[in-house]
């Protein structure tokens, strides 16, 4: 530091830096307005964790609406005879619910988005705390928890099917239906413990008995060893495990190792060729989970279009796929309801705009309808049961009427 | 019965991997007297440098180890001159916050060259022992012998070695150290190396069984600055007895009450033991 | 005298003055104003680990677990048990500060780097409590529809202008308090523990108790922010009492300047706008902001408003007398910090050695 003798100078110094603020301030605040007023660019919003831990899986849907923004671009995109270009903003919110708030309201205020996408349970109740207040905008949840319509946020639109149309063919698709013992295995986060608890209802309701539930944070856990041993010690004839596929496939691992030899459920975060990269497949044998993309018809080609385009080998799930076939009903209801900034008439053109959804954004289990309280549904959705051979047995999940 | 003998297992094995994740922080902290925040995201580089090592570059797995721990010893002395060593004068407080920021750095930046998913890395011990019942696999039996191993042979290496005598000096007493002509510099180093040099040898054997992801490290971080300060800083007996201690309490109150009474253990038996021993088991020198 | 208190005196002006037309400014982007908001909030914060950290020298890791419980108190008050926010936010504030000084009365027993963690194990202990007690907090679900304050006269706080200027106020109290503590007998006694706890027995000061009440109220404070932090967002989930935000907190006073009135403040704004303008860079914005903080530590450690007072002290000193060949970032003639050992763990004391000259003596 060299002396600064002229008092001038050191007045200015610090009006500068304690001044800096009031720069800050107005910078920030000048340089908005942009957004959908120039009438060319339309921005779709994304708020997930994309950095960091769990990264992965915010990436993964951060791809798959991508590549439906692209070749949405590519075919044109016009609405009430006007063209648009449509552009995915993301922010990264690492999964902090408060974060995913303010994201949102940045995306709605700074950048003009009239959608948000939000993957992550927290994040979107966070946004429902918003959306239909002061920033009118449209979320699109990715979160198979049917809680998140539980408030009956109108401008909500519910993208995978949910989780609770899976546990009673689960049940029945085991040896066992629903006797015998259930020992609970699943991650710690919330979504492992709603899946939990509705699993132990039905188990229950179909006259087995339940063990204690074991629960831990699959992202944290330094060994699964202890978790399995007490599991097993119950003697469990189905365990339900389920987390990100990875690490459920380690726990998997450690059962099978461990000389359990009954079936495991598998919730739906967890995808089968995602554990068959991380674990030997044979462990897997006499599971019941979600379908691979692959057990759909007409899917080799998204993945292909996808692994190309991303210059990916890893597998290609349902988290990308969902996104991917999601984007365009958003776009289609635009077009139906001729309105690119109206976010209640977008959503109420959605019965109708479903339905018109070109075939080629359509992978598996492709929405045909949405249920009034605004969950995107369809007729064609499968799970599969792995068997004692390693070929998956394909079977038809009936959705509940809300 | 068998139940317990198993989970008396499981708990030695996570023990393992507390004490060997532990060793290489007590060293810092008790050469230097600031605890290493990024020290979990230190372990997690050091499992993606191993894992690069032995699938990318194809070595053997122990030679992929000792080449990824001499790499995070060069690592080591780079950060000692690079940030710690300018701020050698200055209070500790601001050596954590620096580590914070190196945390922040690392793991950012092993998302960006090995992406943010999940890597598996496999080891070439995968056997399986059954004792009285209950079993162990081959993996973490090498972790619990390689926690003892590491432990005598750094012990015998402060006590015996020129260098290790040098660290433990300075850890006494830091003018009187000066006064006899030890060089603090090479300490400093020696010490960041020795202490990478660990953490990366606890990395790739805990690898194996957990997964390779960027958070990998943060959740471990934690419970070792319970162990070290349980069993008193700087303490190496203190953090294996620490170690043992925190592991065998997460297994058996899981086992035994719940798996949140686990979680929450660690961190009751560590503000237990601080009430009635405010300077941990071991810990013999006062605070100031 | 008066013209050097002009300096310090127009900067504190400044920052008010741009506190107050922050809304307008930012109007027509009230996200801005909610980031204004949320810095507002977890400045107050912020100034609850100045009075611990900054003016004490005793480092607690529980301070983000104190915010969330403020936060959970207000949040599951208003939601589950359908209280009023006023009731809600004066029970939170209580509850934690009645925590902070149960909890004090043994984590104060311990010293320097042991009550580091100590206060850390007791964060994680009270994040475990949250996430494993689902009957009452919720666990993983969190916490929607917390209510906003309820209108006071024609004050309707559903206006987030309105929202801001009550939080405000708020943080003008705790910087107000800042400032009255500092020169008071009470902050002199806090700073002498700060330099050397023994110097501090030695001149007649009881450490035991300014600790104590040092650390109840950082505590309260913590609560306080917290209260607030819940009826803006209106969710809450478990990352609101997470270590996380502890860390976020030291950055936020490290940034700013620790143990100064404006330090919690200043920082608090940078951050946040330095975080909303590196969204823009994604995943990229921690291999950024890592070195960003590691080269803010080594060269300019006492922190931006730190920095400034020392700028305003040395210049006057130097007409007094020059100091003798004291470095810009607190570094003594010796060499060393504090008593130069080393080995006594200077966590406890985070600028020991020029650090008091240049805070206690009326500084920011």
């Amino acid at each position: 530091m060299t002396p600064a003798s002229s008092s001038r100078m050191r007045r200015s110094f610090v009006l500068v830096a304690s001044g800096s603020l009031v720069a800050a301030l107005a910078a920030c605040g000048g340089d908005g307005g942009g957004g959908s007023s120039d009438g060319e660019t339309l921005v779709i919003g994304y708020s997930a964790g994309i950095s960091g831990g769990a990264a992965e899986y915010g990436l993964n849907v951060q791809n798959g609406l991508q590549m439906a923004v692209d070749e949405l671009n590519a075919e044109g995109v016009e609405v009430d005879g006007k063209k648009y270009t449509l552009k995915l903003e993301s922010l990264d919110d690492q999964y902090q619910p408060s974060t995913t708030g303010t994201n949102a309201q940045r995306l709605v205020q700074k950048e003009g988005a009239k959608i948000v996408f939000v993957p992550h349970a927290g994040g979107i109740k966070a946004a429902q705390e918003l959306n239909t207040t002061r920033d009118k905008f449209l979320l699109g949840a990715y979160s198979s928890d049917p809680d998140i319509l539980a408030s009956g946020n109108e401008l909500t639109v519910m993208i995978p099917p949910s989780f609770v149309s899976y546990i009673d063919p689960f049940i029945e698709q085991l040896d066992t239906k629903g006797t015998g013992k259930l020992g609970l295995l699943t991650t710690s986060s919330e979504f492992g413990q709603e899946w939990t608890k509705a699993a132990t209802a039905s188990w229950k309701k179909a006259g087995g008995t339940v063990l204690d539930n074991n629960n831990i944070d699959y992202g944290s856990v330094s060994d699964f060893a202890g978790p399995v041993s007490k599991t097993l010690a119950g003697k469990p004839d189905v365990i339900l495990v389920g987390g990100p596929s990875q690490p459920t496939a380690l726990v998997i691992e450690e059962a099978r190792k461990q000389g359990y030899k009954g079936a495991f459920m598998i919730i739906d975060q967890a995808k089968f060729e995602e554990l068959e990269k991380f674990t030997d497949p044979k462990n897997l044998n006499d599971s019941v989970g979600i379908a691979p993309l692959t057990e759909f018809d007409g899917t080799e080609d998204f993945i292909t279009r996808y692994q190309d385009k991303f210059s990916s080998d890893k597998p290609v799930n349902a988290d990308i796929a969902l996104n991917y076939q999601a984007l365009p009903v958003f776009v289609e209801a635009m077009k139906s309801a001729g309105s690119v900034d109206d976010p209640q008439a977008i959503r109420d053109a959605m019965p109708e705009a479903v339905k018109n959804v070109d075939d080629k954004f359509k992978v598996a289990f492709a929405p045909d309808q949405i249920s009034d309280n605004g969950h995107l549904r369809s007729d064609g959705l499968k799970a599969a049961y792995r068997n004692d051979k390693g070929k998956y047995e394909t079977f038809p999940i009936d959705q509940p009427k809300d | 019965m068998t139940l317990f003998i198993q989970q008396l297992i499981n708990g030695l094995a996570l023990g393992g991997i507390y004490c060997l994740a532990a060793i290489g922080l007590t060293l810092v902290f008790g050469v230097l007297g600031f605890p290493n925040l990024a020290h979990g995201a230190l372990f997690m580089v050091g499992g993606y440098v191993t894992y690069t090592l032995l699938v990318d570059v194809g070595l053997p797995y122990v030679v992929a180890i000792v080449c990824a721990a001499l790499i995070l010893a060069v690592i080591g002395v780079v950060f000692e001159r690079l940030i710690f060593h300018p701020l050698r004068n200055a209070p500790h407080t601001h050596h954590m916050i620096a580590t914070v920021g190196v945390m922040f750095f690392l793991i950012s930046l092993v998302q960006e060259i090995w992406g943010s998913g999940f890597l598996r890395m496999e080891s070439p011990f995968d056997g399986r022992l059954t004792v009285a019942g209950a079993q162990i696999s081959s993996q973490r039996i090498i972790i619990i012998i390689t926690a003892m191993v590491v432990l005598i042979a750094l012990t015998l290496f402060l006590k015996r070695s020129v260098h290790g005598q040098a660290i433990e000096a300075i850890e006494q007493d830091r003018t009187g150290a000066a006064l006899v002509g030890i060089n603090a510099n090479v300490v400093s180093m020696m010490t960041f190396a020795v202490s990478f040099a660990l953490v990366a040898i606890s990395a790739g054997l805990v690898a194996p069984i957990q997964l390779l992801s960027p958070g990998m490290g943060e959740s471990l971080s934690l419970i070792v600055f319970a162990i070290i300060i349980l069993g008193g800083l700087g303490s190496l007996p203190g953090a294996i007895i620490g170690g043992f201690f925190i592991a065998m309490a997460e297994v058996m109150a899981s086992t035994y009450i719940s798996v949140g009474a686990g979680q929450a253990a660690v961190f009751i038996v560590l503000m237990a033991v601080l009430a009635i021993k405010p300077t941990g088991l071991f810990g013999t020198v006062v605070q100031r | 005298m008066t013209t050097l208190l002009r300096p310090r005196l127009l900067g504190v002006i400044l920052i008010a003055i741009a506190f107050l037309v922050a809304p307008m400014l930012v109007s027509g982007q009230p996200y801005l104003l909610r980031i204004v908001t949320t810095a507002a909030i977890y400045a107050i914060a912020a100034y609850g680990l100045n009075i611990i950290l900054g003016l004490t020298g005793q480092l607690s890791l529980a301070h983000g677990a104190f915010f969330g419980v403020g936060a959970y108190i207000v949040g599951l008050a208003t939601t589950d048990h359908d209280w009023s926010f006023w009731t809600a936010f004066v029970v939170a504030i209580l509850a934690t500060t009645i925590l902070g000084y149960a909890s004090g009365l043994i984590a104060l027993r311990t010293q320097g780097a042991y009550f580091a963690i100590f206060t850390m194990a007791l964060g994680f202990l009270i994040y475990i409590i949250i996430i494993r007690w689902e009957t009452v907090t919720h666990a993983h679900s969190g916490v929607s529809g917390i209510k906003l304050p309820e209108s006071i006269g024609p004050l309707d706080f559903s206006d987030p202008v309105v929202l801001y200027y009550l939080v405000l106020l708020f943080l003008a109290g705790a910087a107000y308090s800042t400032h009255a503590i500092l020169h008071s007998n009470a902050g002199r006694s806090l700073v002498a523990i700060r330099t050397s706890e023994d110097l501090a027995k030695s001149i007649g000061v009881n450490v035991g108790v300014s600790k104590q009440l040092a650390y109840t109220a950082s505590a309260g404070l913590a609560g306080l922010a917290g209260g607030l932090f819940a009826t803006l967002n209106g969710f809450i989930g478990a990352d609101s009492a997470a270590i996380d935000l502890t860390f976020q907190f030291l950055l936020f006073l490290l940034i700013g300047g620790m143990g100064t009135v404006m330090g919690p403040v200043v920082g608090s704004v940078l951050v946040a706008f330095l975080f909303e303008m590196l969204q823009d860079l994604e995943s990229y914005r921690f291999i950024v902001l890592g070195p960003i903080i590691v080269l803010l530590v080594i060269f300019a450690p006492r922190g931006i408003v730190g920095y400034l007072n020392e700028f305003l002290s040395s210049h006057r000193s130097r007409r007094a007398s020059p100091p003798p060949g004291r470095g810009p970032d607190g570094r003594g003639p010796d060499g060393h910090s504090g008593s130069g050992t080393g080995q006594d763990n200077a966590l406890d004391r985070p600028h020991a050695a020029s650090g008091a000259a240049a805070t206690s003596e009326g500084g920011l």
